[in-house]
């Protein structure tokens, strides 16, 4: 038997059963789809996570008392001169102190809590915000203890509506400031809370609330090893704090620093987490796509059955009857499959633009791994079940086949 | 050569058992039988007594129990599956009472599908030779018809033209007629004589009426798979028919 005539009676036996045809590519289809647009729906989700995190965590460390952390521990530990010893150290930059203000912020009739952050110049840097309008802090408003604030995207829209802030008064609990700038939004759900922030000069802030410890540090590292530069601020600071503690027991130290990398890593196993859940689910659905594709197979073996029959009877080989029969097989899991990927990727690419609409952008990530374990599974099912009674059919005598019932 | 010639077809001691579930049931026991190239022979026998069993061995549907089946002089018993896929393919055809049209298919299909296994007919030939053989059994208006919009006697001819297509040495049919009123009965009887009568072919047919075994020369009568009676009529005629193809 030529190639070509294999595939054409693999095509023509197809089509002469649409309905039978198009329920087993249905089973492919969904099984194949449902996998891949769930995979790819957790692995997107992740990427999400990890972008957001890493967008403006690189090289972030924060350094803040124990009390920040643990209940019943003091939050008075991490001084001004602490800061700008750390300051000194090679293997930081951009290293910003701060001081929270618990006041509520009025403008007008408007009145908002939001965290009030008495920082630097670096805070900025050191978080990506960026300026919508006006400017940041500066070094002259700091130096000069000045009575300025730099709205972020939220606490501006919460006070003032669509009226731009820049120039105008707000007070802090009894003290006014001039709004100098907005922020941009940072656009994320995951993000919201650095959207909602009101800041201040550090020297305005400890003046006002006449707090002598910092509220936390933050900072950039200068090495690729955030843990190097951790370890170069832990002994720094116990040194300062006269703690002896060689074993790193944290319950030793009153002060604890804290990298973003090691907070992406976490995010990362929750993301796997939900892959593998998700994985889970998609299993489920390749199993129920592979027994709706094994129940259409069985439903027909005793069609098939007698239509092997009847071509062994006009001189078909066991041979010819197996090569139609696989190439049927792999031709509908491969049309199947492919209209499955297609269509789990589509949706799947819809939900992320939908979602990027909402919570920030979302990349679509098409999850291979699951693509080939759905094809596979398709593939697989269709051999088996497909193959297997055609096998055995082929094996019978012409008229055995013919007779078969079942 | 004027040598003994080889019969087409014969049988020694043939028998053929169904089982199921351990119980046996026997149905052939023990058939002899010759058959020559060229005849055209009639089986009759009342119901159950093992005529479709034996032609399915001798059309080679199925295998027999025990026995000697020899195919132009070869044992059957020993051949491959290739080798029988090629008989099939090549020198026997089979004509069912029930059709056995491949369902949701057009007449054309149906008679190409032989030719699909045929190891010699090239496939650029094979639309041609099903036309003829359609044309053949006067279908040819049907080509394109898929089978469940034909008559049973079309149906039945569509079967015939399925048969024929390959030029095979034997053609078996099974009843031919069984399912068929009187008159499409007689259209394929017409058609299968023309086959015979176009010479080169064996006819093996069996029916119940006497009416069609009359087309027979010779007539086989099985009863509870014993061959009863073996008769060939216009004996001097068959002879010397027989004396020619040993020339
Ligand atoms: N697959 C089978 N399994 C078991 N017994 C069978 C099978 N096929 C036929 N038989 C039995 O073999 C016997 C002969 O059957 P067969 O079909 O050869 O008869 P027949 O002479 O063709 O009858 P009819 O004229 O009714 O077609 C019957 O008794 C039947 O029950
Ligand atoms: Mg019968």
């Amino acid at each position: 038997m030529l190639y070509s005539d294999i595939y054409q009676t693999a095509k023509s036996a197809i089509l002469a059963h649409r309905m039978r045809s198009l329920l087993t590519m249905l089973g492919i289809i969904i099984g194949v789809g449902s996998t891949v647009l769930m995979v790819s729906v957790g692995r997107s989700f992740e990427r999400y996570i990890l972008d957001q995190v890493e967008s403006f965590s690189s090289h972030l460390i924060e350094v803040y008392p124990t009390g920040f952390e643990k209940f019943g521990r003091s939050t008075d530990s991490l001084t001004f001169s602490d800061y700008e010893a750390v300051k000194k150290l090679s293997t930081v930059e951009s290293v910003a102190p701060v001081i929270f203000v618990t006041e509520k912020v009025v403008y007008g009739t408007e009145e908002v809590s939001p965290y009030v952050f008495g920082t630097t110049k670096e805070f900025f840097n050191n978080y990506s915000l960026k300026v919508e309008d006006g400017r940041i802090l500066n070094d002259a408003d700091v130096s000069g203890a000045r009575s300025v604030a730099v709205l972020a995207a939220q606490a501006a829209e919460d006070l003032f509506g669509d009226k731009n802030p820049v120039g105008e008064r707000i007070r802090v609990g009894e003290r006014f400031y001039t709004v100098v700038g907005v922020m941009q939004s940072l656009g994320s759900a995951l993000l919201q809370d650095l959207d909602t922030p009101v800041y201040v000069p550090f020297t305005t802030a400890r003046a006002q609330t006449g707090q002598k410890f910092l509220s936390y540090m933050s900072m950039k590292s200068t090495i690729d090893d955030d843990a190097l530069a951790m370890a170069d601020i832990t002994s720094l600071l116990r040194q300062r704090h006269s703690i002896e503690n060689p074993d790193n027991d944290y319950d030793k130290d009153d002060f604890r620093a804290r990298s973003a990398a090691q907070a992406t890593e976490i995010v990362g196993t929750v993301g796997l987490g939900l892959t593998a859940f998700i994985g889970l689910i998609a299993g489920i659905s390749l199993v129920v796509g592979g027994i709706g594709i094994m129940n259409i197979m069985l439903v027909s073996v005793s069609e098939r059955t007698r239509e092997i029959g009847l071509r062994k009877a006009v001189g078909a080989t066991r041979q010819d009857i197996l090569r139609q029969f696989l190439m049927e097989a792999v031709s509908l899991t491969l049309l199947g499959g492919i209209i499955g990927i297609i269509g789990g990727a589509s949706i799947g690419a819809l939900l992320a633009a939908i979602a990027s609409k909402f919570i920030g952008h979302v990349p679509f990530v098409l999850s291979i791994p699951a693509l080939i374990a759905a094809v596979s599974m398709a593939l697989g099912t269709g051999l088996v079940f497909g193959l297997y009674p055609a096998r055995k059919a082929a094996e019978k005598s012409p008229m055995e086949a013919i007779r078969w019932e079942g | 050569m004027a040598s003994k010639q080889v019969p087409l077809i014969e049988t020694v001691d043939l028998r053929k058992s169904y089982f199921s579930e351990e119980l046996e049931t026997a149905v052939l026991h023990g058939l002899n039988l010759t058959i020559n190239e060229e005849e055209f022979v009639s089986i009759m026998g009342p119901s159950g007594s093992g005529k479709s069993t034996l032609m399915h061995i001798l059309g080679f549907l199925d295998q027999p129990t025990s026995g000697k089946y020899l195919f132009r002089g070869e044992a059957t018993r020993t051949m491959t599956d290739d080798e029988l896929a090629a008989i099939r393919a090549t020198r026997v055809s089979f004509v069912f009472q029930a059709f056995n049209l491949l369902p949701r298919t057009t007449v054309l299909e149906n008679v190409m599908l032989p030719l699909l296994y045929h190891p010699t007919i090239p496939a650029s030939e094979r639309r041609d030779r099903a036309m003829h053989a359609i044309e053949t059994v006067g279908l040819g208006d049907r080509a394109t018809y898929y089978t469940n919009q034909l008559s049973g006697g079309q149906q039945q001819r569509t079967a015939i033209a399925r048969a024929l297509v390959t030029e095979p040495d034997v053609i078996f049919a099974d009843e031919p007629t069984g399912n068929l009123d009187s008159k499409s009965g007689n259209q394929v009887m017409e058609a299968i004589q023309e086959l015979h009568a176009a010479g080169g072919r064996t006819i093996i047919l069996v029916t119940h009426e006497q009416n069609t075994a009359q087309h027979a020369k010779r007539i086989i009568h099985l009863r509870d798979g014993h061959i009863d009676s073996d008769t060939t009529k216009f004996k001097r005629l068959n002879a010397k028919k027989n004396h020619n193809l040993t020339k």
